[in-house]
C-alpha cells in the first residue's frame, strides 16, 4: 500500500488563547483529489501553512509523501507544487523568470513555455513584468509555478480566487488532468460549488475542527439533505401521518404540512399520504441545495436549534 | 543551489528596480563628490584628504547600506513572494544567506564603483594617493556589508517592513549619529563609578569607542594610513583587530535575524 500523500494527526495551532486549528485528524489517500472545505476563518489556511512550514503546530506532527514537514521539507517541497494563500509576485520579473526560477529551485527539465502555455498564458504575456498582471493572470502564473517539476501532490490554497468563470473552469481541467497523471490534489476553498465539481473526497472545517469528512454524496445522505415538501391544505389532518420511508421531518403547521424527502418517489407518498386524511390546495417542493447543507455544517449554534425544533414538530400531529 | 539562486535573483531584482542606481549615484556623489570638494578648497595632501573624506563618507554610507538591507526579508514578506519562495525547495536559512549575499553585493559594487570615482578625483586633482586607494575601497566595502548584514539581520527579525525600517533608523542613531555621546556618558559614568581613572583608557573603553562597524572601520583604515602594521601588537592601533570586529559585524547580526526568522510564523 501507498504512503497517504497528506497524513496529519491531531494537529493543533494557538495563536494566544485562540485555537486556529483545533487537534485536526487528516488523510488524504494517494491519488485522491480532497477538496478541504470551510468558511474564511474556519482554520483552512492555518492548518495548510503548518503543512507548508510556514507556521510551526503548538502541538501535533503532518507528513506529506511519507515526510516529515518540517525536518524533511526541502526533500518534501521539491517534490510538491504549491499554490499558496495571499502569494505574491516578484514585480519586475517577467512570467517566464517566475517559471525558470521555480525550475531551477526544483532541478526540474520543463520548459517554462509549455507549462505557461498549459495555463494558459500566451508567449507575450509571459514576457511581460508580473507587476502588469491582472489577479486572474497572477493566478495561472502561480499555478504555471506550481506544476514546475510534475509535482506528485499539489496543495492549492484558494485557487479560484480571482479566476472567472472560464478560468475557473479551465482549472478543474488542468486539476483532473493532473488527477490523471497521478498526482494527488489537495486543494482549498470556501466555495462549494468548486468543491463539489472535482474532488472526490471533500473535509469541512469549522472552528479549527473537521466537522465532516466524506465524499460529497455520502455528506448529502448524512445530512438526509433531500427535497422539502410543503403542501397547503383544506383543513391540518388530525392525528398521526405516521411513519413514511424517506420521509423526515414532517410538521403541521398554519394549514400547511412540511416534509423532507430524501428520495424522489418520497415525495408521492407524502403527497399520497395527506390526500387520505385531507384535501391539498396547492404543492411546492425545494430542492435542498449544497449550500444548505454546507452551511448547516458550518454555522452550528443557529441551525442545531431548527433541527431540533424539526424533529420535535415532526411528531406531533 | 538555492543559495545561489536567491542571490542572483535579488541582484537581477534590484539590477531591474532604480534601487541599484540610486544606491550607485549616492555612494558615488557621497565618496567622489566630497572628495572633489575637499581636495578643491582644503589643499591638503592626498594621504590628509583621504582620512578626512573617510570620515564623511562613514556617515553617509551606513544609513544607505541599511536601506538597502532592511527590506530584504520583510519586503518579500509583505508582498507574499516569501510565500512562493517557502513553497519551493529553498528553507529559510538559503533564502536567507542568498539575500545577505545579494544586498552585499550590491552594496560592494555601489561602493567600488564610488571609491573608483573617488580614486579618479583624488589623481586628476592632486596627481597622488593611488596607494591608499585599495584600503579605502576595502575598509568602505566591509563596513558597508557590517551595515547590510545589521539590515537584513534586522530585516529578518522583523514582521513588518515599517518595523524593519524603525529599526534600522535606531541602529543608525545608536551606532553612528549617537556613539560618541554614548561613549562619553560611559566614561563619564565609570570614572564617577571610580571604575578607571579620569583620563585613562583601559582597553574595554578602546573597543567600545571601536565597537560600531563604521568606528572599527575608520581606526582600520587610520592605522593603515599612518603607516601602521597590519599585526600591531596593540589591538587598538593594528588593523588586525579593527577589522575582526568588521567581519563580527558582518556575520553576527545576520545571525541573529536567522534564528528569528527560523522560528517565525509566516501567518
Amino acid at each position: 500500500m501507498t504512503e497517504p500523500a497528506i497524513d496529519a494527526n491531531s494537529l493543533t495551532k494557538r495563536f494566544g488563547e485562540v485555537k486556529a486549528v483545533d487537534g485536526l485528524d487528516l488523510t488524504v489517500e494517494s491519488g485522491e483529489i480532497f477538496g478541504f472545505l470551510g468558511p474564511n476563518g474556519a482554520g483552512k489556511s492555518t492548518a495548510i501553512n503548518m503543512l507548508l512550514d510556514f507556521v510551526s503546530p503548538t502541538a501535533g506532527t503532518a507528513s506529506m509523501l511519507g515526510l516529515d514537514v518540517a525536518s524533511e521539507r526541502k526533500q518534501l517541497h521539491s517534490r510538491i507544487g504549491v499554490v499558496p494563500e495571499n502569494y505574491g509576485l516578484y514585480e519586475r520579473l517577467s512570467g517566464r523568470r517566475h517559471v525558470e526560477l521555480a525550475v531551477e529551485f526544483k532541478n526540474a527539465t520543463d520548459d517554462p513555455d509549455d507549462l505557461l502555455e498549459r495555463v494558459g498564458l500566451s508567449q507575450e504575456d509571459a514576457s511581460r513584468p508580473a507587476g502588469e498582471y491582472s489577479t486572474g493572470m497572477g493566478q495561472r502564473l502561480a499555478l504555471a509555478v506550481a506544476l514546475v517539476g510534475s509535482p506528485e501532490l499539489l496543495i492549492l490554497d484558494e485557487p479560484t480566487s480571482g479566476l472567472d468563470p472560464n478560468g475557473a473552469r479551465e482549472l478543474r481541467e488542468l486539476i483532473q488532468a493532473e488527477n490523471e497523471r497521478g498526482a494527488t490534489v489537495f486543494f482549498s476553498s470556501h466555495i462549494l460549488e468548486q468543491v463539489e465539481a472535482v474532488a472526490d473526497r471533500v473535509g469541512i472545517i469549522d472552528d479549527g475542527r473537521f466537522v465532516a469528512t466524506d465524499s460529497i454524496e455520502q455528506l448529502r445522505e448524512n445530512l438526509d439533505a433531500g427535497a422539502r415538501v410543503t403542501l397547503r391544505v383544506g383543513r391540518e389532518p388530525e392525528g398521526e401521518l405516521g411513519d413514511l420511508p424517506n420521509v423526515r421531518d414532517i410538521e403541521v403547521a398554519d394549514g400547511t404540512v412540511h416534509g423532507t424527502c430524501l428520495e424522489p418517489d418520497a415525495k408521492l407518498t407524502l403527497i399520497d399520504r395527506v390526500r387520505e386524511m385531507t384535501t391539498v390546495t396547492d404543492v411546492r417542493i425545494e430542492e435542498s441545495s449544497l449550500e444548505d447543507m454546507f452551511a448547516s455544517y458550518t454555522s452550528n449554534a443557529s441551525d442545531d436549534g431548527d433541527t431540533e425544533t424539526a424533529v420535535a414538530g415532526g411528531v406531533e400531529a | 543551489m538555492s543559495v545561489r539562486t536567491v542571490a542572483r535573483k535579488d541582484l537581477a531584482d534590484a539590477g531591474r528596480s532604480k534601487a541599484l542606481w540610486a544606491v550607485t549615484l549616492a555612494v558615488v556623489l557621497f565618496t567622489a563628490g566630497i572628495t572633489a570638494a575637499a581636495a578643491v578648497t582644503v589643499g591638503e595632501p592626498a594621504a590628509v584628504l583621504f582620512g578626512q573624506v573617510f570620515q564623511i563618507i562613514t556617515v553617509a554610507l551606513p544609513i544607505i547600506a541599511l536601506f538597502v538591507a532592511k527590506g530584504a526579508i520583510t519586503g518579500e514578506r509583505e508582498s507574499g513572494s516569501l510565500r512562493v519562495l517557502l513553497s519551493l525547495p529553498p528553507s529559510r536559512r538559503d533564502i536567507l544567506i542568498g539575500k545577505l549575499i545579494g544586498r552585499m553585493a550590491l552594496m560592494v559594487i555601489a561602493t567600488l564603483i564610488g571609491a573608483v570615482a573617488t580614486g579618479f578625483v583624488m589623481i586628476t586633482l592632486l596627481g597622488d594617493g593611488l596607494a591608499l586607494l585599495v584600503p579605502f575601497m576595502l575598509f568602505l566595502a566591509l563596513m558597508g556589508m557590517a551595515f547590510v548584514g545589521i539590515g537584513v539581520g534586522i530585516s529578518a527579525s522583523s514582521a513588518s517592513d515599517g518595523r524593519a525600517t524603525a529599526f534600522a533608523v535606531g541602529a543608525y542613531l545608536v551606532l553612528v549619529a549617537m556613539w560618541s555621546l554614548i561613549f562619553r556618558v560611559i566614561q563619564v559614568g565609570a570614572v564617577e563609578l571610580g571604575l578607571i581613572e579620569a583620563g585613562s583608557q583601559p582597553a574595554w573603553l578602546q573597543f567600545i569607542s571601536l565597537f560600531p562597524p563604521n568606528r572599527a572601520a575608520s581606526a582600520a583604515f587610520e592605522a593603515v594610513r599612518s603607516g601602521g602594521q597590519i599585526f600591531a601588537t596593540d589591538p587598538f592601533a593594528s588593523v588586525w583587530f579593527p577589522t575582526l570586529i568588521l567581519l563580527a559585524w558582518i556575520v553576527v547580526p545576520a545571525l541573529g535575524g536567522y534564528l528569528r526568522f527560523r522560528d517565525a510564523d509566516i501567518g
